[in-house]
């Protein structure tokens, strides 16, 4: 469905250092630099498959999204959507794509969000019928009957997202690009979201790429992740295979009946968290089953689970890798 | 194709009407700025025409009739072409334009007809009302084939003035802060109210051909008094299809520059 060869997106941008000195000397001179958003990445990816971006900030993952959407020509390299070549921003291209972005709307300010679908309805040229079809489900799997006929600016914020969402699908793409779709979401929001999202991919058979700074709309989307730092692709697999490689560990969380020391809870594995009624220990995946039985021999347990690290700190690990190896790379400390 | 277009055409018109029956206490102001504006606009010529009978060939009826064709282009300008292109600025300073590129549909024409005022038709009535009351003045009619004539040169003048709006909007991509040339533009046309005759030496080479204030709205005058050569029908015609030649071009390239903002 998508293929990536080899792409790279660099921009050139006019660079000066602060002061008034400098500003008026820019203006006679301006100095550039190139910056590297994209510096050569390859992937494939299947119809129907979800896919997240992974990477810090201004790691290239909306560069990169925004190339695969035809909006940014690639320096260098090739780009394939369903045989599409983005670039060229053809018709029947763009019939089938759609992106949503969390921090950027299309909804009409002053109207109520059913005259932009209307609008879209126009300009996608969707059958009457197949748009009313597809209108009853949106609102109904996203509750939309209430907001639509109210003007956009008397929605919240979710409430708008969730009609942003319904306007990019009023003509049934079949490759979403979500950019941080749940961003500035409360929690059940982002929750209503990810079940819609995941039910239109599993319906529609519609192929997904998904940048998320919430790293549970990835986990609950995407069972396989694109970790691109720097322009470059630094992992692409499973999510479980990514946890595992950077954090071998697993947390063993005890419940505890009565309070202990800590010299108590350290021979059983690394204490990360110790406070009254409640201990978490960090143990190398083998060694697991072992600490268990040892646990529960020594400490009167009342309750116990084993879970993976946060994948917020896994994340925080994996680019912190990458910057110290980039770092030894330059020779600097 | 055309048909499409058309239908797209109306679609986008009936959101624009719908967002101005939101705000009704517009209609009142736009109209009372729109006819204290005609006033202004015909103050100067009151003051210049009550020392001497004509200017560089011009009596004060003719005169008359070129405010009447400038503030008719300043209805269409302000109602049709302005609102929507200064919304592409601003399109392209959030970086919602991504929004307006990934649709099925050219995007010259989805930004060019996102937005209309039609309060604004106030001042097309404005400049019809100047006509009549200047051939009243005048004391005659225009020929059929004048009022023919100058209908071809409001297409022309409409198709001039959008062309030079894509150009100054495309100088957006560039230097996304526009504000300064859109102000500039505005100035400009102003000088569009005094026949071009009035102007000489470098300013009437300026307003014939590189802001062809002339074409807009002294043509229409003479081609409804009867004056104006069919040469100048036809470079009318011609000139103002060069123009949308060209903004078109500079339009499709300045979209491929396009780097879009970001999130």
């Amino acid at each position: 469905m998508i293929s990536v060869r080899g792409l790279r997106k660099h921009y050139k941008v006019h660079k000066r250092p602060p002061g008034l000195k400098a500003a008026l000397r820019s203006l006679v001179h301006r100095s550039y630099s190139t910056v590297k958003a994209v510096d050569g990445i390859s992937f494939d990816i299947r119809p129907g498959e979800r896919v997240g971006f992974l990477g810090p900030n201004g790691a290239g993952k909306t560069t990169t999204l925004k190339v695969l959407a035809g909006l940014l020509h690639p320096s260098e390299g090739e780009v394939r959507v369903d045989g599409h070549v983005p670039r060229l921003r053809e018709d029947a291209f763009l019939k089938k794509i759609m992106l949503v972005m969390g921090q950027k709307q299309q909804l009409l300010w002053d109207l109520p969000p059913a005259e932009t679908f209307e609008l879209n309805r126009a300009i996608y040229d969707v059958p009457r019928a197949q748009y009313k079809q597809t209108l009853d489900e949106l609102v109904g799997l996203l509750e939309l009957e209430d907001l639509i006929g109210k003007p956009t600016r008397q929605l919240s914020l979710g409430e708008r997202m969730k009609c942003e969402l319904a306007a990019a699908l009023i003509h049934r793409p079949r490759v979403l690009f979500l950019d941080e779709p749940t961003i500035g979401l409360d929690v059940a929001m982002q929750a209503t979201m990810r079940t819609f999202i995941k039910s239109y991919n599993e319906r529609y058979g519609a192929t997904l790429i998904l940048t998320s700074h919430y790293m549970d709309d990835v986990a609950a989307l995407c069972p396989r992740v694109i970790v691109i730092d720097k322009g470059l692709l630094s992992y692409d697999g499973s999510l479980e295979a990514l946890v595992q490689r950077v954090r071998p560990e697993k947390r063993v969380v005890l419940r505890l009946a009565e309070p202990v020391d800590d010299a108590r809870l350290a021979p059983l594995g690394k204490v990360v968290s110790h406070e009254p009624g409640m201990a978490v220990l960090q143990v190398h995946q083998e060694a697991v089953n072992a600490t268990i039985s040892r646990a529960l021999a020594s400490l009167t347990v009342t309750d116990l689970t084993v879970e993976n690290a946060p994948l917020e700190e896994v994340m925080g690990e994996l680019f912190a890798e990458g910057k110290a190896r980039r770092a030894a790379a330059e020779g600097t400390p | 194709m055309l048909r499409r277009y058309l239908k797209l055409l109306g679609v986008q018109l009936k959101a624009s009407g719908l967002q101005a029956l939101q705000y009704r206490a517009d209609f009142l102001t736009d109209g009372a700025t729109s006819l204290a504006w005609t006033f202004t606009a015909l103050a100067p010529l009151l003051v210049v025409y009550g020392e001497r009978p004509s200017i560089a060939g011009w009596t004060f009826g003719e005169a008359l009739l070129v405010v009447g064709w400038f503030t008719l282009l300043q209805g269409v300008l302000e109602g049709a072409i302005n609102p929507s292109l200064t919304g592409v600025v601003e399109h392209i300073r959030k970086g919602t334009l991504d929004f307006v590129l990934l649709k099925p549909a050219d995007a010259q024409f989805l930004v060019s007809t996102q937005r209309f005022l039609p309060w604004r038709a106030i001042n097309v009535l404005t400049g019809v009302g100047l006509f009549i009351y200047a051939f009243w003045k005048l004391g005659r009619w225009p020929s059929g084939l004048g009022l023919l004539a100058s209908g071809v040169l409001l297409c022309t003048s409409t198709l001039l003035l959008y062309s030079l709006w894509i150009l100054t909007v495309s100088a957006a991509f560039v230097v996304v802060r526009v504000d300064n040339l859109t102000y500039f533009f505005t100035s400009i046309f102003d000088a569009a109210r005094w026949p071009a005759s009035v102007f000489r030496g470098g300013l009437a080479l300026f307003f014939t051909f590189v802001i062809p204030l002339a074409l807009m709205t002294t043509y229409p005058a003479e081609a409804m008094l009867g004056r104006l050569p069919w040469q100048s029908l036809v470079g009318a015609v011609l000139g103002s299809m060069v123009f949308a030649w060209v903004a078109r071009r500079v339009w499709l390239r300045s979209i491929g520059h396009y780097t879009s903002a970001s999130s």
